[in-house]
């Protein structure tokens, strides 16, 4: 087996590794970067649970090689608060309790993450599509489509950046 | 160390003439990936990968493009689905059926990945993308050692997960020729409710021409109810030169349900799959007819 040489920027910092090419995203960044925010549920591209976002976009990190996020930059769910202060969508979630056992957010919330940085409005049923790949089996599906409402709405007021696509 | 994939080497070849020589060298032990959604899930414990030892990836080939030259769209064939969701051409006229085709595709997580000659390539009888291009005449583009080719979409499907490319040939560009712009089309596909992922149990795609009434053409796609998708030429006869009415449609959708040939499987029953053709392509024969500029 012939290793490769990879360079991903994740959660801001650059990490040069060496990977076999089998390897998927999900491993890389679970197990060589320690990242475990970042779950793996099915394993075939059905759960959401394992979803990052890759240039900006929702991918499902178990659906991808490492070697194919060559020179990308990726966020998973550990770097998307600033320092002590938790991100919008991670507050919006923990007020309106959409969740229980807590093993899809991740997943739902890096999901929301790109559609409300990449759109400048959202309404519910865009949420909905666009949380279709992620299957929550305890919560349900209102109160996350709320939280994500709800902090789509505060990082329109606090962040007018957002809507665009990050440099 | 990952116990889930497991390939020799990976290749990332810089431009085709490199690709080709690494398909034609490595034969059928090769496969090309561009999104990869398809292929990833081939590993023991969830579908067997049996030959595939080596990965071609065919990303920096720049065949991620759409172009409108000459009322002739091209697509490149490493174009993620997700492009073709969003992309003004496909709103109006007789693109509507492929706009609809990957909406209906997947979630936009998978949609950001898979890639438009990905679900071309893996020749399976349901997907989804086939169908509009089916009735469009799409004309696919490959290389390999021997130059370029074209292929006509409907000889590119041979068998279940089986196309007429050749182990060294590479998908580069999927045609859709100048076409009638007053034509009316549509998609249609049933799947599970549960689930915006699951394939579909039929779907189907339609194209009409009409003029006062009449219909000037008509073409029909079926998939998922035979081991390749394809065109129900007997319905499409019904349909030629006839006056379009709401009987001359009901013959056409029980003639397109003459000639499926579906199978139970998991989805449904060969006989519901049966069923489920007629009411498909009447709907969808209805919006393209609704659709049709006259």
């Amino acid at each position: 087996m012939t290793q490769i040489d990879i360079k991903i920027q994740v959660n801001g910092l650059w990490h040069e590794l060496a990977v076999d090419p089998g390897d998927r995203l999900v491993d890389v960044l679970r197990d060589r970067l320690n990242l475990t925010g970042t779950k793996e549920g099915c394993g075939e591209g059905e759960c959401g649970a394992c979803t990052v976002n890759l240039n900006g976009q929702a991918v499902l990190s178990c659906l991808m090689l490492a070697v194919q996020a060559d020179n990308c930059t990726i966020l998973t769910i550990e770097g998307l608060q600033k320092g002590s202060e938790l991100h919008p969508l991670q507050k919006a979630f923990i007020s309106e309790a959409a969740l229980q056992c807590g093993y899809c957010t991740p997943g739902m919330i890096m999901a929301a993450n790109s559609l409300i940085n990449n759109e400048s409005e959202v309404t519910g049923s865009m949420i909905r599509q666009h949380l279709s790949n992620n299957l929550c089996r305890c919560t349900g599906y209102d109160r996350p489509v709320k939280a994500v409402l709800k902090a789509a709405k505060m990082v329109s007021k606090t962040m007018p950046e957002a809507g665009k696509p990050p440099v | 160390m990952s116990v889930y994939f497991q390939i020799e080497e990976y290749h990332r070849p810089r431009d085709l003439a490199q690709a080709v020589e690494i398909l034609s060298r490595l034969g059928k032990k090769a496969r090309v990936i561009a999104g990869g959604t398809d292929i990833l899930p081939l590993r023991p414990g969830v579908r067997e990968n049996d030959s595939i030892r080596h990965l071609v990836d065919i990303s920096k080939l720049d065949l991620n493009y759409l172009k409108k030259e000459n009322d002739q769209i091209r697509i490149g064939a490493a174009t993620n689905i997700n492009t073709i969701c969003t992309s003004p051409l496909f709103l109006s006229g007789p693109y509507r059926a492929l706009a609809e085709a990957a909406d209906s595709h997947s979630t936009t997580t998978i949609k950001n990945r898979a890639t438009v000659g990905g679900n071309l390539c893996n020749a399976s009888a349901c997907a989804d993308l086939t169908l509009p291009l089916l009735v469009l005449d799409a004309i696919l583009v490959a290389a390999g050692p021997k130059g370029e080719r074209e292929i006509p979409i409907e000889s590119f499907f041979k068998g279940a997960n089986y196309m007429a490319l050749d182990p060294a040939e590479v998908l580069l560009e999927i045609r859709i020729p100048r076409c009638p712009q007053k034509a009316g089309t549509a998609f249609v596909k049933l799947r599970r409710h549960q689930t915006a992922i699951d394939m579909a149990i039929v779907n189907t795609a339609t194209f009409i021409t009409c003029n006062k009434g009449h219909c000037e053409a008509a073409r029909i796609a079926l998939g998922a109810v035979a081991p390749i998708a394809f065109r129900s030429k007997k319905a499409e006869s019904v349909l030629a030169g006839a006056e379009l009415s709401e009987e001359t449609i009901q013959k056409a959708a029980a003639t397109a349900a003459e000639e499926a040939r579906p199978i139970d499987d998991l989805r449904a029953t060969a006989a519901y799959r049966k069923k489920m053709v007629r009411v498909l392509v009447r709907r969808s024969l209805e919006t393209s007819m609704r659709r049709c500029r006259s």
